[in-house]
């Protein structure tokens, strides 16, 4: 088991935001987290996360309990998320959006760093040459040098998704990746997910668009907390209880 | 074609700020190294020697607040470096030149530790929780009897043999040229990129793997070790001092010198506090009306450079500019 | 017996005065986030207008405190008119303009006054005693006059049109603007309301304690203090922070002298506001 969620619990106040939630993820696959807005899909993220405590349950990672680990050390461990909002550095470039998640992994200390040694160059230029790779992947190179909060929607997307993918993680959550784009954007969008895909990165996407399905092996459908339905894209398709709960439900 | 040109432009443009920017630099230093040659009075000498003092601790607030954390306890701070130096010169009698780096990592152990206990206070409940830290230490200050007290902590020992006011001018510039550049290559290096990351979003930045709690006590332990050092030379240099060079306002006025030398630019808080240490000395003559003077430049900065002083040539050279631009259509309408 | 109800009233009247002076602050900082700076000057000027009124001019007490007030919620419209509506809220820009007015304030105060310190002469003479205990007129009508003042504070936030848009400014500022509230107006009320209420605070203050170029930086210590264990955009907090306070610091010096017993303060003060950021009745400011 890649990564797993036992009885996943948060209550805000009165609301349950997400009641004994059990999710697992397999390793190497694109899993969908969909439901109707309010479900508790970014909770769910914020949690295993560890940008919210949970109020109950558990989330284990590779055989690792982490559910109290600090998001940072949480996102060393090898998950790497995007945000729905507010999703970059934005006085930054898109060239140091992404390589400062690689920072943390830079060896050299203050000693190197004052005095510009063999080893902090070497490192700098490891560091720029992954960035630049990353970018290359997603499309994002002729946008390089412009600041992250000038660039459109579609590109800060994007942008989000390099940021997460230079903490060099194993799985990757990404929240509504395609919310509010435009179809070429969403093409882009879907094609990326697939080239991280090929490269052995375990993908958990939320979205509340069914469109997002398409790409997904297997889909997890949550409503008030709960999970109501898990299977293969067309079964969601197909399962009565889902469709009450877009359609019928709200 | 225009958009080629006008890149081109930038480009003629950067490389002349490639070379104009060390060129200016060179010059800077050279006049302050030179200075004592030409001006021997020892009136002009000890101000400036305390102008590199206060420019140092307020560039090492703005390194803090590059992190995006602002703190209210940096004159505190200044003041532990200070009397730590002090007590331990005074009373265990070492030599002060010892005891200044020593100050200093104890200033910066204590701006850790309190960096560690304010690190889940976040924007103004962090910048208020230094300011009651650092009203803390004054009350402390104020409570041990070998302090002074209130009527202040007096012989002190004097750093160097001599009272010639030379020699202090050179120290003290020295040590802020070499505090100066620790500082810059800080900011700049690695570690400045992921603090200025945290200050944009901290959720973000440990979203890729950041510390952000640990990054944020590092820079307070960066910060204070520098205003430790630069506190403990100054009571070294001015062999008494009272807990009323480090209250609130000292803080405060630590926070204007880089409010109005310009908070986003690392030259700000030096251009700041040599505008508001010398511009006072132009009207000595009417020295209580002095802190007027202040006062306007600080009225002035708010209306006029909402950026600060450094944004003073970026806004003349808009200004002229545009005026020139105008000439120039008027000139074509009339032909 | 004396001495316990002497020291009763006594917190009584500094919480009275610390809840008055930091009701003027929160406003300001509730409705337009302005970290007033200048509070504790503005506090000091009061204390000194005031005594020029009553002492340089001989005027009635009750006249001096009324056109002191007025005169320093002028002030205070003022500056919001020339100053602070300019700024459109850029918080570093507000507080550059905060200390701006300190400094203009307590500069001219020094240069006029200097550093001796006075006091503005009693309200009341004279000593009301009874079986139990004996206590001056002074404290008494400062006394009442603190908790009259709070009593109309209270009815005007809560009972009066421009009181209720002040809260719903407040709560809520994009709101309150799309529903038409015109946020000029409400922001000079609170200003005038804000200055005037530490000048209120600074005259009784100035005639129960003494007046000093320097009464006000103790003063916006205290009333920081008393705003962050409330919690931002809390009124009902600050009336029970600020008797705490007021308590704790006329309670203390009695077992503990001195600087040490401001120490012990402020470590519980700080020890409080790492439990609670947020403070007692107030949420979290994210800026």
């Amino acid at each position: 088991m890649f990564l797993e969620v036992k009885g996943l619990t948060k209550r805000f106040g009165g609301l349950l935001a997400v009641n004994q939630l059990d999710l697992t993820v397999n390793k190497g696959e694109i899993a969908g987290l969909i439901g109707p807005n309010g479900a508790g899909k970014t909770t769910t993220f914020n949690l295993i996360t560890s940008v919210l405590q949970p109020t109950k349950g558990r989330v284990i990672f590779n055989g690792e309990d982490i559910t109290y680990e600090k998001s940072h050390a949480i996102a060393r461990k090898g998950i790497a998320r995007t945000f729905q909002l507010n999703p970059l550095f934005g006085d930054f470039d898109v060239l140091q959006n992404v390589s400062t998640a690689f920072y943390i992994s830079d060896t050299s200390n203050l000693f190197d760093m004052y005095f510009n040694t063999n080893k902090h160059r070497r490192n700098q230029k490891m560091i720029m040459e992954k960035s630049h790779e990353i970018i290359k992947m997603l499309g994002l190179e002729q946008v390089k040098n412009v600041l992250a909060r000038n660039l459109p929607h579609g590109h800060q997307k994007m942008l989000g998704i390099a940021r997460a993918l230079a903490a060099e993680p194993q799985l990757l959550l990404l929240d509504e990746p395609i919310a509010g784009m435009n179809p070429d954007e969403v093409e882009a969008i879907l094609k990326a997910i697939n080239k991280i895909h090929e490269q052995g990165i375990t993908v958990l996407v939320i979205e509340h668009n069914m469109m997002m399905m398409d790409i997904c092996n297997r889909v997890i459908v949550m409503n008030f907390g709960q999970k109501i339905a898990e299977g293969t894209p067309q079964e969601i398709r197909d399962n009565e209880e889902v469709q009450s709960a877009y359609l019928g439900g709200v | 074609m225009k958009r080629m040109s006008a890149e081109h432009q930038n480009s003629i443009n950067k490389s002349k700020e490639k070379i104009a920017k060390p060129v200016l630099l060179a010059v800077l230093i050279a006049f302050f190294a030179l200075f004592p040659l030409f001006v021997r009075s020892p009136y002009y000498l000890h101000i400036l020697s305390l102008t590199f003092i206060y420019t140092v601790a307020a560039v090492s607030l703005r390194t803090i607040t590059i992190s995006g954390q602002f703190p209210l306890a940096h004159g505190a701070f200044m003041g532990i470096g200070a009397y730590l130096s002090a007590l331990m010169a005074k009373f265990w009698g070492w030599l002060p030149l010892l005891c200044i780096p020593l100050s200093a990592l104890a200033t910066a152990v204590i701006g850790m530790l309190v960096g560690f206990l304010f690190s889940r206070l976040r924007s103004l409940h962090y910048a208020v929780g230094s300011l009651f830290f650092g009203i803390g230490v004054i009350y402390i200050i104020y409570a041990f009897p070998c302090t002074g007290g209130y009527t202040g902590m007096m012989g002190i020992p004097r750093l160097f043999q001599t009272a010639d006011k030379m020699t202090y001018y050179y120290f003290f510039l020295v040590l802020a040229l070499i505090s100066i550049v620790a500082l810059y290559r800080f900011e700049f290096s690695h570690i400045g990129t992921i603090l200025k990351a945290i200050a944009q979003s901290h959720l973000v930045a440990s979203s890729v793997g950041i510390n952000e709690a640990w990054y944020r006590i590092l820079v307070n332990g960066v910060g204070c070790f520098f205003v430790g050092l630069i506190g403990a030379g100054y009571a070294h240099y001015n062999m008494a001092m009272s807990p009323t060079a480090f209250n609130f306002m000292a803080t405060l006025w630590l926070c204007m010198y880089v409010l109005i030398g310009g908070i986003n630019s690392f030259a700000g808080p030096i251009i700041g506090t040599f505008f508001l240490f010398l511009l006072p000395e132009f009207v000595r003559d009417l020295q209580e009306y002095s802190p007027y003077f202040s006062a306007l430049l600080l009225l002035i900065v708010i209306f006029f450079m909402p950026r600060g002083l450094v944004s003073l040539p970026a806004l003349l050279k808009s200004y002229f500019l545009k005026r020139g631009e105008g000439e120039r259509i008027s000139n074509v309408s009339g032909s | 017996m004396g001495l316990l109800f002497n020291t009763v009233i006594n917190s009584l009247i500094l919480s009275s005065m610390y809840i008055l002076a930091a009701l003027g602050f929160a406003f300001l900082f509730n409705m337009l986030r302005i970290f007033n700076l200048a509070h504790g000057a503005i506090y000091m000027i009061g204390g000194y207008i005031g005594y020029y009124f009553i002492v340089e001019l001989g005027m009635n007490h009750w006249l001096a405190l009324l056109l002191t007030t007025l005169l320093v919620a002028a002030f205070g419209m003022f500056l919001e008119r020339f100053l602070f509506r300019r700024l459109k809220g850029d918080f570093n820009l507000n507080i550059m303009a905060c200390v701006f007015v300190a400094v203009i304030l307590q500069t001219t105060v020094n240069i006029i006054v200097g550093d001796k310190t006075m006091a503005i002469p009693s309200f009341a003479e004279g000593v009301f005693r009874t079986a139990l205990f004996s206590v001056s007129y002074e404290r008494l009508v400062t006394f009442a006059a603190g908790l009259f003042l709070l009593g109309a504070i209270i009815w005007f936030v809560n009972k009066t049109r421009i009181g209720l848009q002040m809260q719903a400014i407040a709560q809520h500022r994009d709101g309150a603007i799309l529903q038409g509230i015109d946020i000029n107006r409400v922001s000079a009320v609170a200003f005038a309301l804000g200055c005037a209420l530490a000048a209120i605070a600074g005259i009784f203050l100035g005639a129960y304690l003494r007046l000093s170029p320097y009464m006000g930086d103790l003063m916006l210590t205290k009333v920081v203090i008393i705003f962050m264990l409330a919690g931002a955009g809390s009124i009902t907090g600050i009336l029970i922070t600020g008797l705490i306070l007021g308590t704790l610091s006329s309670v203390l010096p009695v077992f503990i002298s001195g600087a040490a017993s401001d120490a012990v303060i402020i470590a519980i003060v700080i020890i409080i506001l790492l439990i609670r950021p947020q403070g007692f009745f107030g949420y979290q400011v994210e800026m």
